[in-house]
């Protein structure tokens, strides 16, 4: 029997990724210009307790688990690379809403 | 201690015994036990007296023998004894056994350049008949308040901000400045107050007001002469100065107590209290319910090996929360810690005991060099030197036990603190901070932020630091920074003077005797800072005097609940009314729908980190600070262009 739900695509993860850092991170600048490869920590829109945070919607919204060693600015330092990474790393299992 | 208030008219106009004693009762909680005022045709003062030594006799406003040297005094002079010799022997005549007729003989005797001869914690007001001048002086690190305001030519002073209010003649308006740096150093730094046209005496600095104008000179430089190593009698000479600073902090005609917070600076200072003072000393301590933030095993250890009688305030739920408004109107500064609120607490439970002074640790961790921030600006330091090195950026996850260890580790905890500036920065070692702490700046409204207009509080700070600076040592800059922008105007205001006067409680710092810093800031850095162990010479020197435990123990921050003091359960009212939207456009300070989104996160549960936490207890105290001094504007705009002009003084601050 096949899996109703279809696997997300990257602009659909993309698109959640930046709602959520929007409402969560960025409710109180929602003028703050934010390119989908803006960088997330440099430029302070997510502190290390915000990672933490971010872990947890990762696996709420995706069913996407972050190991301690992929919590690096490759894997989770923009909008885009967060959605790069869930998208990859979760493709073999196709990525669903949780 | 004690709180007074004046003022000096540039036209014979004379100062009303009303006007003087409105002033006075402003502060009336400085000095429970007594008042006094004199005016004549030029200059009025006015003081509340909190009696410490010569209970009978030493009353203020005190004149010389010959009624043309007036003086009223906050503090003590800690070498009056000394002093009063000296004077004696040069034929001055005292007529009491007070500290205060030591500061008008040793006017008379030395004029301005007496300042250099206290060893003290002292504001204080002396106005010279003759000359027709007045003359203000605080002590050299600021540990009490002096505020003043000019207008027209008249000068108007005082303990606290309320008293110059109280006078009906000083403008209640808000300075968006002032309150721009409170947002990014966690105080206005002094001259600078979130009152437009109130100034905050610098510390180590002294003003001579004569025909309507006011000149302010500093009389004591903040300065770290450090040697290439440590002598050989270092630790010897230690243990006298220790040992003369807190003897000379016993000095009192009524016990003397002592505050204990478990670490190892106030235990130093109440294990030599307790070996010196001629009573079983008093210690006071708050615990928390919140095991995170609790010491008092550590607190009980000290207590039982220093055999004091101890008293512990138990912070619980609620309890934050009830006090903060009494906080925020005794601090007169919008916060972003609620850290002042059990140190409030905590003065009330030593006047309960009927304790009147009781000795802090205070000024210890920037003195010896206790604050994980001198390791993590050392650290980022030799990153900077060493770019390529992977061991070093690892040794940022050891800083900060207090955040949640999963929080502080791996490239976005070390990101924070390497993305924050370069050393070539004056301010590097504070850049992480100040950086953190402005973004409580993403609350501002449109409407405030056009205000500000473009002013840069880091680039102001830049700009007055003092000439050498950045010759002197990446240590000796950083404990520069953290004694000016936050000891002095925070630790020792906020959380110091104004809670523990809040209650008539006078603080005594010894680690802020000047010898005993001036000892300090001479040796190497390593001797304090020797790796990442902090307050190495301390320890070394502290071996036996307390529990191991204690002495080996590494820094714990004091830390108080923030956000779970207000919205752990149902907020109370007054959160829910300062923070309604309608409230916060009214005030104009901040943006109603950011302030929404953060009481959101609030009651899910999910403000946990820095950023939200500061932010909601600066848009809280904000909105406090705003309603109790300056009343709520008609409109937010005017309010911040330009003041609010008070009509009359409010209850509650002429209660």
């Amino acid at each position: 029997m096949r899996d109703p739900t279809p696997p997300l695509t990257l602009t659909a993860i993309t698109d959640r990724t930046r709602t959520y850092i929007r409402d969560t991170f960025l409710y109180m600048r929602p003028d703050w210009p934010l390119q989908d490869d803006d960088p997330l920590f440099g430029s302070g829109v997510i502190d290390s307790i915000g990672v933490m945070e971010l872990i947890g919607f990762l696996q709420s919204e995706f069913g996407c688990t972050v190991a301690e060693d992929e919590i690096t600015e490759r894997n989770l330092g923009s909008i885009g690379a967060i959605a790069r990474f869930v998208h990859a790393k979760c493709n073999a299992d196709g990525v669903r809403a949780a | 201690m004690c709180g007074l208030a004046g003022i000096a008219r540039r036209g014979p106009g004379g100062v009303s015994a009303e006007r003087l004693e409105r002033m006075a009762d402003a502060i009336r909680h400085r000095g429970p036990d007594g008042a006094g005022l004199h005016a004549d045709e030029r200059v009025g003062l006015s003081h509340v007296r909190l009696s410490v030594i010569d209970l009978a006799r030493g009353a203020q406003p005190m004149a010389n023998e010959t009624g043309t040297v007036f003086v009223v005094y906050n503090g003590e002079i800690f070498n009056h004894l000394a002093l009063r010799g000296e004077l004696e022997a040069r034929g001055h005549l005292f007529r009491t056994r007070s500290d205060t007729e030591v500061l008008v003989h040793a006017y008379e005797q030395w004029g301005e350049r007496m300042l250099e001869r206290l060893n003290g914690q002292f504001a204080f007001a002396i106005y010279d008949r003759h000359a027709g001048c007045v003359f203000l002086a605080r002590d050299r690190f600021g540990i009490l308040p002096l505020y003043y305001a000019e207008r027209d030519g008249d000068l108007y002073f005082a303990s606290e901000v309320k008293a110059l209010l109280a006078s009906g003649e000083v403008e209640r308006a808000l300075d968006p400045e002032g309150l721009d740096e409170v947002f990014t150093f966690w105080a206005s730094l002094p001259p600078r107050t979130p009152f437009r046209g109130i100034r905050a005496l610098e510390p180590g600095c002294c003003a001579r007001w004569q025909d309507g104008r006011l000149t302010i000179r500093r009389y004591y430089a903040l300065a770290y002469p450090e040697a290439a190593s440590e002598s050989a009698d270092a630790l010897e000479a230690l243990d006298e100065l220790l040992h003369s600073a807190v003897r000379l902090r016993l000095q009192a005609d009524v016990p003397v107590g002592g505050y204990l917070s478990g670490g190892i600076d106030s235990s130093i200072v109440c294990a030599l209290a307790a070996a010196c003072s001629p009573h079983v000393l008093r210690t006071f301590s708050v615990t928390f319910e919140d095991p995170a933030l609790d010491e008092s095993m550590y607190q009980q250890a000290v207590a039982a090996a220093v055999r004091s009688q101890h008293a512990v305030r138990r912070i619980g739920s609620g309890d934050i929360a009830r006090v903060f408004p009494d906080v925020v109107r005794h601090a007169e500064t919008p916060l972003v810690r609620t850290a002042p609120a059990p140190l409030y607490l905590l003065s009330g439970l030593v006047g309960e005991h009927g304790i009147k002074v009781v000795l802090s640790g205070e000024g210890s961790d920037e003195v010896f060099l206790g604050y994980d921030l001198f390791k993590e600006a050392i650290i980022r330091l030799l990153c900077w030197q060493r770019p390529q090195s992977r061991r070093l950026p690892q040794l940022l996850d050891g800083l900060y036990p207090d955040i949640a260890p999963a929080a502080r580790k791996g490239e976005f905890w070390r990101r924070y603190f390497l993305a924050a500036g370069a050393p070539g920065d004056p301010l590097f070692s504070h850049l992480p901070r100040f950086l953190l702490t402005a973004r409580i700046k993403d609350f501002y409204s449109a409407e405030f932020r056009a205000a500000l207009g473009r002013f840069d509080p880091l680039a102001e700070l830049r700009g007055r630091l003092p000439h050498g600076f950045g010759t002197w040592s990446p240590l000796a800059r950083a404990t520069y920074l953290e004694m000016t922008t936050l000891l002095s105007p925070y630790l020792l205001s906020s959380q110091g003077d104004r809670m523990a006067m809040a209650h008539g409680i006078e603080l005594r710092v010894p680690y802020l005797d000047h010898r005993l810093f001036e000892f300090a800031a001479a040796l190497p850095g390593r001797s304090k800072l020797r790796g990442l162990r902090e307050k190495d010479v301390l320890r070394r020197w502290a071996r036996g005097l307390l529990p191991p435990a204690v002495i080996g123990r590494r820094k714990q921050p004091y830390r108080a609940p923030d956000v779970p003091a207000f919205f752990d359960g149902r907020p109370p009212e007054y959160v829910e009314a300062l923070l309604d939207p309608a409230s916060l456009a009214r005030t104009g300070i901040f943006n109603p729908p950011a302030v929404a989104g953060l009481v959101r996160r609030c009651r899910e549960g999910r403000a946990l980190g820095f950023r939200e936490s500061q932010a909601l207890v600066a848009i809280l105290s904000t909105e406090l600070w705003h309603r109790e001094f300056l009343g709520a504007p008609v409109q937010a705009s005017a309010a911040l262009t330009a003041g609010v002009k008070a009509a009359a003084v409010p209850a509650s601050v002429a209660a």
